[in-house]
């Protein structure tokens, strides 16, 4: 052990000046994680490569103001000084959370150096000396002692912004060169220009910053102790603030889901990273302590959220960012308006609209920024020219309406008019109305479909570049002259079920990527029934820590959108060595059952990796046709003689028989438990839309269908529970936590309206109601009211079983106590991780060593929280994508002659000036207004046909009444309306649709409704081909590529996910029900 | 607020050690011939003088006295100039009287107590600055005034904090650490039969964790120990030179 000297500090803390004497303690040996080391250091992890021409070695001020620049994988060779580290704390969490996921990339070529606490390039703060001159010598003596330390093997440059440093410097080590960032650029990047204009980019807003003006627009924020004091003894509240979309401008909210998520209920085992967070409570501060937990019970009268109005009070936070608010006095408070959507109403008239008054505050503080990149759109010409006195600076738009406008300076003003482009927000000072941001890609011209979908991309944070050919080259290789093959010493440990089980898949008609298949036998003379669900093995080509498994837990899931998807693996993988195709030995991962025959109870289960060989590719309809005795061509079978073909069939039938009844049987438990049907059969077809794979999906679902899914959903039920009782606080499980009643309210209030009575409490009472709800007359009631009951629930997460208490695990929409996802290792990353716990389980069981330990609770957290992040924006990206494409399809026509613009509309709220609707033809819900921006009303005529006339509207819990001079008009929930459906163009945002009521009757074509699905699938074509033939046009940019054309064919690989995913998924985003129903999100 | 750091990815500590490494101990004994016994011991920046009276008659009421073993009468107390932030009384405040307290069991665990019988030993400790885990630098220091006073012991006590930081332990916190929401633990040890003469911890911890830590704790006390061992050695040549002449 090597220590020496001890060191000042001077530091303050609690406001007063303190001096403080720290230890500093230097050792000699601190690895220098390159190649060339010539010492033998210690470097495990990622090290330089020695081929490089040179290191260089960032200034802290570099490093704080220009970590973008360093972000560019280009840049190689990147040696991070702990000084520079340490100076960017001082900048934020974020920033250091950014710099760590930069040194933990394995793709990325960077190190970090701990120079501090190297005995030779540590130098002490001299008397007197600047923080920042002392932080350049620093960082410069780590580049010598680097230079040295490799014994002048490899150059090293030390970059800095800071001019008498060059000239201090630069002249005195011959193998250490200290140049600015920008001669460095220009020296060694020249081609590199995304970096260039980032870093001229970055380097205008700083000069802006020096030159501001000091006139104050908001109140400045409390220093962070004063807050810390005030959320401790309950004055202030934290959390995070979400904007309204609706009303950007004026609302926002503050949810207190800061807590719930940081503190995972006070009863949960409690883990290092809890009391972290939580001092523990001493002698001296348990009076604090108890004090503390009082006030957080009386905060919990605020679970509703706090208000906070106008953009004075909000004082400059943005959507998403960790703040702290002040509660008002409760004369100022004010309630939420419920007026349908912006602009329609102003403050003024504002009152009466209101709801009851809510708790109501101003941020006093910002704890945590959250700042992610944000599209925007650079205004048209004239929008600028307020802003022509200085042309350097211009107010962008951003496409997100909760986002400000943001200010940015750049010199291409004019050459990126009308087009989108992604900006960062560097700061906003109290001096100013709108936050300040530099540019940092250009996108391309707003409204090109291209454009549109990266934008969506962008907004949710999806990343999906292709994939790499370092990734491709870890791929193994499957062509004609090379083909893949099974191998040997792999098969003799896994079990071969080649011979003795007969193994088969049932999929969507055409699918590729085949991820599970079913097997089902007698054994025991009839006694028992072995029932068995094999799932592709991914984790044996993909290896943890892989650059395709990093690739494939960055992007966690694979990701459909309405025109294209982007896989979570590459295709070789994914279409080929993973999909259980019929006819060829794949690796697969085993659940196995013995069944008793008759009761079907579970008298043993076997869990393992096995080599198996499907002999029956099935499609659902033909799996139907076979089961129900029906004539039917296997294509297996075509081949075979007609003697051998009828023992065959009957082989498979029974089997599938088999399976059926044991699906039954699985069904009926879980409905006994309380399973809610919420992908009830039109409900199914709605979300499939959004899958847009209805192609696929019969309008009557098959029985098969259902026992399919039933299966997989066994198969992880079990699987959860193995790795649960192995890995009882590391285990990756699924949970649906309960619905908070009062969302059911809506619910229970509509169904009112048509004489059902909901029952919320239990899942099961819950599920009986809305079995009960059925209206003879019009099937869509059942629909919609299963629609709001969806909308009314929770996600369902992934967690570590560390996080959670035991009672927590209950998976609600299922009624299963356990459940985890391992069906789908192909499109899901949650499944691979569950996949590696099983294997680590089993071996765990057989008293060996897991090769490699799984991830520990908190990593496994982290892991569970990015996955269902990752979830939730491609559910968004989706909704957003087929937005868009419904959009442009509407866009083409005139809404005022095509017969394809008028639709029948369904009223499923009632708001104070309008309605809500719901269109089944395309699947669209939104407001439709009874009172204009003019304050006309809508009136009918004898024949039912609407127009607008001055008159009054008056709101009812269950309908709407009109007045005016030509008679009154009352709209029923659940009435039937026409509605036309135009887009209301803007520049800068999305598209949206309009609708506007024309009569109150039914739509006359609407009675023969025709599938919905094949309306969505032909708008998303028709869309594309026009789009193509713009461009073909224009020609400026290459055509499409025609696969990803043809992927709208088989969108989602097989039915079963689909159905699982919207059992779940089912439970859809809060998104989107903020969306239809504001006054309940 | 960017909280602190407290073990960076690449296992370094705030002040520069790895997680398994104590801070420098510096210790003499035979500081202050006044008393029967004493010893001045730094540990990083925590300083503590131990003095050690007795065994003596009992002073004060008799009626305390024990008729098998000697009463340990502990106090302990800090310096007003000890720490960052000038305290304002020196001894009597809640928190000494435990400290006093936690002293006062493990040396009744270690000192041969029946060896006197109706007598006293007085060990009065003093932090002179305070940089974390004063509870284990009084222990040591407190040992080593012991052991100088030639009151026979059992063994050597050693004491060292132990905290907790992303599923690692780490060996004898400092201030730093300890104020950084950790949660800590202290152990007294016995070295050689590896008995635990105290341990502490008021902390939040789960419980699979809490054999990974008093491991630690304990390895770390045998560390100190050593050094411990080294002082005393030194010390008895010093002394043996001495009364030679």
């Amino acid at each position: 052990m090597i220590k020496t000297e001890k060191v000042l500090h001077l530091k303050s803390s609690r406001g007063r000046k303190v001096r403080v004497v720290r230890e500093h303690y230097l050792r000699e040996r601190v690895p220098c994680f390159s190649s060339l080391c010539q010492a033998d250091c210690e470097n495990d992890g990622k090290v330089l490569p020695g081929d490089l021409t040179h290191y260089v070695v960032p200034d802290a001020e570099v490093v704080v103001n220009y970590l973008e620049v360093l972000e560019f994988p280009e840049l190689q060779g990147l040696v991070i000084t702990q000084t520079a580290c340490q100076a960017l704390h001082s900048k934020g969490r974020r920033f250091c959370d950014r710099l760590r996921n930069l040194l933990k990339d394995q793709r990325h070529d960077c190190v970090l150096f701990a120079n501090e606490f190297q005995e030779y390039s540590y130098c002490p703060r001299e008397k007197a000396e600047s923080q920042e001159k002392w932080q350049t010598r620093c960082v410069y003596a780590a580049a010598v002692w680097y230079y040295n330390h490799l014994a002048g093997l490899m150059n090293v440059v030390m970059i800095t912004e800071d001019e008498e440093a060059v000239s201090r410097f630069s002249s005195l080590n011959s193998g250490v060169f200290v140049i600015r960032v920008q001669d460095y650029l220009q020296n060694f990047w020249p081609e590199l220009k995304a970096a260039h204009e980032l870093y001229s980019s970055i380097t205008q807003v700083l000069q802006e910053k020096e030159g501001e003006d000091s006139q104050r627009e908001f109140s400045e924020h409390l220093p962070a102790e004063v807050l810390e004091a005030g959320i401790k003894s309950g004055r202030f509240i934290q959390g995070t603030l979400n904007v309204s979309k609706h009303r950007p401008q004026n609302e926002a909210f503050i949810t207190n889901q800061g807590l719930s998520t940081k503190n995972p209920g006070a009863e949960a085992p409690l883990r290092s990273s809890f009391l972290l967070a939580e001092p523990a409570p001493t002698l001296d501060n348990l009076w604090e302590f108890w004090a503390h937990s009082y006030f957080r019970f009386s905060a919990s009268d605020l679970s509703s959220g706090v208000l906070v109005f106008g953009s004075k009070s909000r004082n400059r936070a943005v959507h998403g960012d960790m703040v702290v608010v002040e509660l008002l006095p409760k004369s100022e408070w004010r309630g939420k308006v419920t007026v349908l959507t912006e602009g329609q109403v102003d403050e003024k008239s504002g009152d009466d609209s209101e709801t009851k008054a809510m708790p109501t505050g101003r941020v006093v503080g910002i704890l945590q920024r959250n700042w992610r990149d944000y599209v925007v759109t650079f205004p048209p010409r004239d929008g600028t020219q307020s802003q022509s006195r200085n042309s350097q600076r211009i107010l962008v738009i951003p496409w997100d309406r909760r986002i400000p406008k943001i200010r940015i300076s750049t010199q291409q003003a004019d050459a990126l008019q009308d087009h989108r482009v992604v900006v960062r927000i560097d700061s906003w000072p109290s001096t100013s109305l709108y936050p300040n941001g530099h540019s940092v890609r250009v996108l391309g011209r707003a409204g090109e479909l291209e454009t549109e979908v990266q934008t969506i991309l962008m907004e949710n944070c999806i990343h999906v570049p292709p994939f790499s050919e370092a990734q491709l080259r870890e791929m193994p290789v499957n062509s004609s002259e090379n083909p893949w093959t099974v191998d040997p010493a792999e098969a003799a440990e896994r079990r071969d079920l080649r011979e003795t089980h007969l193994v088969f898949s049932i999929d969507p008609r055409g699918c590729e990527d085949v991820d599970d298949t079913l097997s089902v036998r007698s054994l025991a003379g009839g006694k028992l029934l072995e029932l068995g669900v094999h799932i592709a093995d991914v984790t044996h080509f993909v290896s943890e820590g892989s650059l395709t498994d990093l690739e494939a837990r960055s992007r966690a899931t694979t990701y459909y959108l309405a025109d294209r998807r982007h896989d979570m693996l590459p295709s070789v993988l994914s279409a080929d060595l993973c999909s259980l195709l019929g006819g060829v030995d794949r690796y697969a991962m085993s659940v196995l059952w013995e069944l008793d025959a008759q009761s079907l109870a579970v008298t043993k289960v076997w869990f393992g990796r096995t080599l198996i060989r499907s002999s029956y590719q099935l499609h659902y309809e033909l799996a139907q046709a076979l089961l129900n005795g029906e004539e039917a061509e296997v294509p297996e079978l075509a081949r075979v003689d007609p003697e051998e073909r009828d023992t065959k069939l009957t082989e498979l039938t029974e089997a599938l028989e088999k399976l059926t009844h044991i699906g039954r049987h699985l069904r009926a438990q879980r409905d006994r438990g309380g399973a809610l049907e919420l992908e009830g059969v039109e409900v199914r077809a709605q979300l499939d839309e959004e899958k847009n794979i209805t192609a696929l999906v019969p309008r009557q679902p098959l029985e098969v269908h259902e026992t399919v899914a039933e299966c997989m959903i066994y198969a992880n039920h079990w699987v959860a529970r193995k790795i649960q009782e192995v890995f009882p606080y590391q285990a990756l499980l699924r949970r649906h936590p309960p619905p908070r009643q009062e969302l059911f309210s809506q619910l229970v209030d509509t169904a009112q309206a048509r004489g059902f009575a909901m029952d919320t409490r239990t899942n099961k009472a819950l599920a009986d109601s809305l079995d009960r709800a059925v209206d003879p007359q019009d099937p869509l009631v059942n629909r919609l009211l299963r629609m709001m009951a969806t909308q009314a629930m929770s996600q369902a997460v992934y967690f570590s079983t560390g996080a959670q208490p035991e009672d927590q695990f209950y998976h609600y929409g299922l009624a299963l106590d356990r459940y985890t996802h391992f069906t789908s290792p192909i499109r899901r990353y949650a499944d691979m991780v569950v996949h590696r716990l099983l294997t680590a389980a089993l071996q765990v069981e057989q008293g060996a060593e897991p090769a490699k330990t799984p991830a520990g609770n908190k990593d496994l957290e982290e892991l569970a929280e990015h996955i269902n992040n990752k979830n939730r924006a491609a559910q968004r990206a989706q909704n957003l994508s087929m937005g868009l494409f419904q959009c442009l399809f509407f866009k083409e026509r005139d809404p005022e002659i095509d017969p394809r613009c008028v639709a029948d509309g369904i009223i499923y709220a009632i708001r104070d000036n309008g309605v809500l609707v719901f269109i089944p033809e395309y699947g669209v819900k939104g407001p439709v207004y009874m009172r204009n921006k003019e304050g006309r009303v809508v009136s009918t005529g004898p024949d039912g046909t609407c127009e607008w006339q001055t008159g009054s509207v008056r709101r009812y819990t269950d309908h709407i009444i009109t007045t005016s001079g030509s008679g009154s008009a009352t709209f029923r929930l659940f009435d039937h309306i026409t509605v036309r459906i135009s887009v209301l163009c803007t520049n800068c945002h999305a598209d949206s649709l309009n609708l506007e009521v024309i009569n109150n009757k039914l739509h006359r074509s609407a009675a023969p409704q025709q599938p919905s699905s094949q309306g969505r699938n032909q708008l998303v074509q028709e869309v594309v081909r026009l789009a193509e033939e713009a461009q073909e046009k224009a020609a400026q940019r290459p055509k499409l590529p025609r696969e990803e054309r043809e992927f709208q064919q088989s969108k989602v690989p097989n039915l079963y996910s689909i159905l699982e995913e919207i059992r779940e998924l089912a439970l859809m985003d809060l998104e989107t029900a903020s969306r239809v129903c504001p006054t309940t999100a | 607020m960017a909280g602190l750091e407290l073990l960076t990815d690449q296992g370094y500590r705030l002040d520069g050690r790895k997680a398994t490494e104590l801070r420098k101990v510096q210790a003499r004994m035979g500081v202050f011939a006044q008393a029967d016994g004493s010893a001045y011991l730094e540990q990083g920046n925590t300083k503590a003088l131990a003095v050690v009276y007795g065994p003596h008659e009992m002073r004060g009421s008799r009626s305390r006295a024990l008729h098998d073993r000697a009463v340990i009468n502990c106090q302990y107390s800090m310096a007003t100039f000890s720490t960052a932030e000038r305290k304002r009384r020196p001894h009597g405040d809640r928190k000494s009287t435990e400290m006093s307290l936690h002293l006062k069991q493990t040396f009744e665990a270690a000192v041969m107590t029946q060896l006197f019988p109706r007598s006293q030993i007085d060990i009065y400790v003093k932090i002179l600055q305070s940089d974390g885990g004063n509870y284990s630098v009084c222990v040591n220091a407190a040992t080593l005034a012991v052991i100088d006073a030639g009151i026979p012991m059992r063994d050597y006590v050693c004491a060292c904090t132990v905290g907790f930081v992303d599923e690692t332990p780490l060996a004898d916190l400092c201030y730093a650490e300890e104020s950084g929401g950790v949660s800590s633990l202290a152990l007294a040890l016995l070295p050689r039969g590896g008995q635990i003469a105290l341990v502490q911890m008021d902390a939040r911890l789960h419980q699979d964790h809490l054999e990974t830590l008093i491991e630690a704790a304990m390895t770390a006390c045998k560390g100190v120990s050593k050094v411990l061992d080294e002082v005393v050695r030194q010390h008895l040549q010093e002394a043996s030179v001495l009364s030679r002449e």
